[in-house]
């Protein structure tokens, strides 16, 4: 490893000969570390669920939080570095009221991945300049919301990329999840069979067994908004699967 | 050559009070009037462009148009609405380019409002109508003071001449003062030809309204622009 990489992985802004930035690399790689999050889009809205890796009986499962609301009509599900997120969703947050303010209408789910993605790499090793951050974000995030456009889906990871999904798994089950997401995914899932479907696959790839407090899940919908699902809504989902 | 009082000391010699004046702005004329229909709406200025007794043009609409259905009314002192116009021509393109969609004519407003308000203690000092369709298809005028409070109205007068197309449009187009049976909704062409007659009402009476009305029509599938004679004197 340090004699292919050789000095390449130092500087978190040097390409490599072969045009890598293995720093921006191994930050995509810290994703693959972290509890699985789903995200399933349908016509009637988008579901995100997450498992919580409750490490100790003495850990209180509802302070580990891994959905959180950007706004009335967006929420973000989370995988990698928690504390990273942070920054991201107050800028997520940001953004969304900004918008609001000056247009008095709410943010696209595109544009506010595409705002949060403007951080993405505004780090480097430099003092001259401004740079707040001194290394990539080790954290992967998955956006979704409603706007003029329906339902949407957006991932993003620590490189800035964002892509639209229909339905997207990231995190350390995130290879097996996906897999079971292109099985199982139809244009006409309904929300329900989303829930269902996204519960059903974090139980395959989880090594706990699943239960109402070692899952975190949530929707958007036109009716409901960003809606966390509560202990027994998720109980009633649980014991369909 | 010393002067010395009776006590022998030097008599010295102040300025008198000195004021500075700084004026940054004038009044260039010039009215606006915008009403909004069930799926239209139409926005009109005349075009002289004056300061005190002397006409500077008489081909300068007040009139901009900002979207594919959104157009803005702004006059008072024509360098700040030139100043205004450009801002929100830029902020617009800013906008398609950062959200890749065309902004609406609400957004519009809303931003103006803002824009507004931020020179809140310098002001830009324009008279703002704001005219287009919705989101609903349906047609709307927002108007707007100096400093950015706006409001979402049927109808509306703004500029030198508003204290007289106001009133003549709140019997006209707003029926009031008039019996029930004769409160129907106006056509387009209706409210393009009382929008017209008040402008030749006003340019009657007001010194700093006339030459010409630009009448722009808006519709969901774009702004149709109408030009008549005023008095030119």
């Amino acid at each position: 490893m340090f004699l292919t990489r050789s000095e390449y992985d130092r500087g978190v802004n040097t390409f490599s000969p072969e045009g890598r930035l293995f720093q921006v690399e191994y930050a995509i790689e810290a994703i693959k570390l972290g509890s699985t999050a789903i995200g399933i889009q349908t016509n009637e809205g988008v579901v995100l669920a997450v498992e919580k890796r409750v490490t100790s009986p003495l850990i209180e499962p509802s302070s580990i939080e891994k959905i959180l609301e950007v706004d009335d009509h967006i929420g973000c599900a989370m995988s990698g570095l928690i504390a990273d997120s942070r920054t991201l969703v107050d800028r997520a947050r940001v953004e969304a009221q900004n918008h609001w303010f000056t247009y008095n209408e709410k943010m696209s789910v595109e544009s506010v991945t595409q705002a949060v993605s403007n951080l993405a790499l505004a780090f480097g090793d430099d003092d001259s300049e401004q740079a707040v951050m001194s290394r990539p974000f080790g954290v992967a995030l998955l956006f979704a919301g409603i706007d003029k456009g329906g339902p949407q889906l957006y991932h993003m990871d620590p490189s800035g990329t964002f892509i639209k999904y229909e339905a997207k798994a990231i995190g350390s089950g995130s290879e097996g999840a996906q897999q079971a997401l292109q099985d199982v995914y139809h244009k006409s899932m309904t929300l329900k069979e989303a829930c269902k479907s996204a519960l059903t696959i974090l139980k395959q790839v989880m090594e706990e067994k699943l239960n109402s407090t070692n899952v975190e899940m949530s929707t958007v919908t036109a009716e409901k908004k960003f809606h966390v699902f509560s202990k027994q809504e998720l109980e009633e989902v649980i014991k369909d699967i | 050559m010393e002067v010395l009082n009776n006590r022998g000391v030097e008599d010295y010699q102040t300025a008198g009070p000195k004021q500075s004046y700084f004026s940054p702005y004038s009044f260039n004329g010039g009215s606006i009037l915008a009403v909004a229909g069930e799926d239209f709406a139409v926005i009109a200025s005349d075009s002289r462009l004056s300061e005190g007794f002397s006409i500077h043009t008489r081909d300068q609409p007040k009139t901009y148009q900002l979207t594919q259905n959104t157009v803005v009314g702004a006059c008072g002192f024509h360098g700040d609405v030139l100043t205004l116009i450009k801002v929100l021509k830029a902020r617009i393109k800013m906008y398609l380019h950062e959200h890749n969609k065309d902004m609406s004519s609400t957004a519009v407003a809303a931003m103006l409002s803002t824009i507004l308000y931020y020179r809140r203690f310098f002001p830009y000092y324009v008279y703002n109508i704001v005219a287009g369709i919705d989101d609903e298809g349906k047609g709307c005028v927002f108007s707007f003071d100096p400093v950015g409070s706006y409001e979402r109205e049927p109808y509306r007068a703004g500029g030198s001449a508003s204290s007289m197309l106001q009133p003549l449009m709140d019997n006209q187009v707003g029926f009031k003062n008039l019996p029930k049976q004769a409160r129907v909704p106006l056509s387009k062409e209706e409210v393009v030809k009382k929008v017209r007659d008040g402008f030749i009402s006003a340019a009657e009476r007001d010194i700093y309204t006339g030459d010409e009305v630009v009448v722009n029509i808006i519709t969901k599938d774009g702004v149709e622009v109408e030009r008549f004679p005023l008095r030119k004197d």
